[in-house]
């Protein structure tokens, strides 16, 4: 990884390393003649039939798909190129909470002027303006994370232990299902930043503003709101009095335990029928999903974990060629779509698609023929105006490193929320930002 | 663990000194090699560019992009040793270099305490089994470390592995490896595990070099078995323990594999856990390269001065006894 990063230092200096490096970096040369060819990064599950899909219906460009690894793997790749100032691909997948960093380290390519603002009507409205500043498109919205309560529809009733619709009627269950069951959670505390904002959202918490647009050293850091606050407090109560466990999520240990009857709930997302249908083989069937608890009894406040885009990288020999290729994979694309909703079990972001009967009627074996997408689909249109950090990475990270320690008792839980805020900002601070509040 | 190259491996003249060859000095070659300096140059050149490629040109641009700070919203501006200080006052590097010593004062004797005892019994066994034992001993080395640490973790696992749950069977809770408290042990396991063996070949390759007549001459002047090994033959391979000793510290100042890897399954390593681990997460999550590369230039010095001073004190007594 550290070879590439200084690749571009040895050329200038030493003929023959530098064509020992670019011989090892390879990369897609084009031809002349012949079509262009666009390299894209990316992990989606079965990305090699939409490839195959677009290549197939694209003469004079074809991609070239490469899957580095997934998510903070290939980051840290695009990362390293980006100061190297070679090596990234031409399109790279990117979540929608890492697209302010990308843009702050300079990375990405506009796409407006490569026709990409006629596309925002495709797009749902809260993943649009996360994917775009003003009218500068950054990215291409692919997949969401509308959240909702998936739960064990068989043990709720056994037990006669009513689903909750308040976050209240939640902590009620968790104590109930720990009656009956010594052995059981509601659910997992999974230590996992996306997670918890997810939650932090849908409690009508706005941590962060940023908009490179109107100011770039300027950012929002409010993690110490009261509607941030109680989430936290919640969970932490939940935690300390034992009624949620501690495994971390998608770790086999956690998967073991949502497929066991450890674990009752799984407060999901969009994305995770499709995670957990291919892994949670004892439990088939006997899964439901219930809208989020609220809040406020009767309310219908939603939040979003997860999603991701394509985007065009400034390294991106063809913009041009790049940009329909991130615009295109998906958004233009049937057949990809098919394969993304039947295969992949991506929650699309293209509302044509979200709102086809084929997608909202269709049964789920693995929810006992529940039309789950009912559920997911009204959360998405729900879901406002949401902003991240241009370093989401160290908040969250944060964030994790500090309820590791209310986990492990070296911390009051009520102190989580505001230590991650003092060193965010200082963080923020010494990156060269205003920090307001 | 990361094992680098040693740079400060012991010098040459802390081996045992070897007669040197009177008759090298009347050699002819000597004179035929300063006749053609070109041709000697030549056949140095390739390594030469290799280490200025490969080591000269990246430590230089580390150091001077340590040199500067390239801050999210201002660019980059020279910043001269700031990084050095901010360093050395950074909490988290603090921390987790404190987590680091900790570890080590405890893994590393007790590894090689494993491996020289095991070492000591491999040499005086000479069965068919010693062979196979020593095989198999070495084998967690031929692992890779990403590999062992994840095998690890399922180990571990509270639902897969088969330890968490002794305790159950005679009344206990079941031990959660992965627990602020238990942490450091269990990732010390997992170290000592993958090293101790490649450690125990070190200390049985040198033992084999150790004269017999030396076992022998103890024999006559009546010593026993366990005498001859910790007054005989620890002494005569007391150089391989210290190369032995110095590695397993370099390697333990970097730790970084384990603890990454098992980051996975265990929320409790922070990002800070090990200074690697912290200038690895400064660079590839925090963007930060700069502060990265004099973490990492801070590290290699912490890890140069611990080195030197251990065979400093090491040769010290040697001398002294």
């Amino acid at each position: 990884m550290l070879g590439t990063k200084w690749t571009a230092k040895l050329r200038a200096g030493l003929v023959v390393a530098g064509v020992l490096a670019a011989a090892a970096c390879g990369g897609a040369a084009d031809n002349a003649d012949g079509p262009v060819r666009v390299s894209v990064w990316a992990w989606y599950p079965e990305f090699k039939a939409v490839v195959d899909a677009f290549n197939a219906s694209h003469k004079d460009i074809q991609v070239e798909w490469t899957n580095v690894g997934t998510g903070p793997d290939q980051y840290a790749k695009l990362k390293t190129a980006f100061t190297a100032g070679k090596g990234a691909p031409d399109v790279a997948m990117v979540e929608f909470q890492q697209i302010p960093t990308f843009v702050i380290l300079d990375a990405l390519v506009d796409m407006g002027p490569y026709g990409a603002n006629d596309d925002k009507d495709l797009y749902a409205e809260w993943a649009w303006s996360q994917a775009t500043d003003g009218d500068k498109v950054y990215a291409i919205p692919v997949d969401g994370g509308p959240m909702a309560l998936m739960y064990r529809k068989d043990l709720f009733d056994k037990h006669g232990i009513p689903v909750p619709t308040t976050w209240a009627e939640y902590a009620d269950a968790a104590a109930k299902i720990k009656a009956v069951d010594p052995n059981a959670y509601i659910a997992s505390f999974g230590s996992d930043g996306g997670w918890l904002n997810g939650l932090m959202w849908q409690a009508g918490c706005r941590p962060y503003g940023y908009s490179q647009a109107k100011a770039k050293d300027q950012v929002k850091i409010d993690l110490t709101a009261p509607e941030c606050e109680k989430v936290v407090e919640l969970y932490g109560d939940l935690v300390s009095k034992g009624l949620m466990a501690q495994d971390k999520f998608f770790t086999a240990d956690a998967t073991a335990a949502l497929d066991s009857g450890k674990y009752w709930t799984w407060a999901a997302a969009g994305w995770t029928p499709g995670y957990v249908a291919g892994s949670l083989k004892n439990t088939a069937g006997k899964w439901a999903v219930a809208p989020m608890p609220q809040w406020t009894a009767g309310a219908d406040e939603q939040g979003d974990w997860g999603g991701s885009t394509f985007t065009v990288t400034k390294q991106a020999k063809n913009p041009q060629a790049a940009a329909t290729v991130a615009r295109e994979l998906f958004g233009r694309s049937k057949a990809a779509w098919d394969i993304g909703l039947n295969k992949a079990f991506l929650y699309p972001l293209v509302k044509e698609v979200a709102a086809d009967p084929a997608f909202t009627g269709k049964a789920y074996d693995f929810f006992d023929g529940q039309k789950v997408n009912e559920i997911f689909v009204p959360v998405s249109e729900k879901l406002g105006e949401f902003q991240y950090t241009p370093f989401q990475d160290f908040v969250f990270k944060d964030l994790n490193d500090r309820t590791a320690e209310a986990m492990s008792g070296s911390r009051q839980w009520s102190t989580v929320l505001e230590e991650t805020q003092k060193n965010v900002v200082a963080y923020a601070e010494k990156q060269g930002f205003k920090v307001s509040r | 663990m990361t094992r680098s190259i040693p740079i400060t491996a012991p010098a040459a003249d802390d081996l045992p000194p070897s007669p040197r060859p009177v008759e090298s000095r009347s050699r002819p070659s000597r004179r035929r090699v300063t006749a053609h300096p070109v041709a000697g140059a030549l056949f140095v050149l390739p390594f030469f560019l290799v280490v200025v490629a490969f080591l000269v040109v990246p430590l230089g641009y580390a150091f001077w992009l340590s040199l500067s700070s390239k801050s999210l919203a201002l660019g980059t501006r020279f910043t001269g040793v700031d990084n050095y200080v901010r360093a050395f006052t950074d909490p988290l590097l603090l921390d987790g270099l404190l987590r680091v010593v900790l570890f080590g004062l405890v893994q590393i004797p007790v590894m090689l305490g494993i491996a020289l005892a095991g070492a000591l019994t491999l040499d005086a066994v000479t069965t068919r089994f010693a062979v196979a034992f020593r095989l198999i001993a070495f084998m967690p080395y031929a692992v890779p470390a990403v590999v062992g640490a994840l095998m690890w973790g399922f180990l571990y696992s509270r639902t897969f592995g088969p330890f968490a749950d002794l305790p159950t069977l005679v009344g206990g809770d079941p031990i959660d490896f992965f627990s602020a408290s238990l942490l450091l042990v269990s990732l010390g396991n997992i170290v000592t595990w993958a090293w101790t063996g490649y450690n125990m070949i070190i200390l049985y390759s040198a033992l084999q070099g150790v004269p017999r007549e030396m076992y022998e001459a103890a024999v006559i002047d009546g010593a026993t078995p366990v005498q001859i090994a910790l007054r005989v033959k620890v002494p005569a391979i007391k150089q391989a323990i210290s190369l032995a000793a110095i590695f397993t510290v370099i390697g333990t100042m970097q730790f970084f594999t384990e603890p990454q890897i098992m980051a996975r399954f265990a929320p409790q390593i922070s990002a800070g856990y090990t200074p690697n681990l912290y200038a690895y997460n400064q660079a590839f999550a925090y963007s930060d390269f700069n502060y990265s590369a004099a973490l990492s230039f801070a590290l290699g010095f912490l890890v140069f001065v611990v080195a030197y001073a251990f065979v400093f004190v090491n040769r010290k007594r040697g001398a002294h006894s």
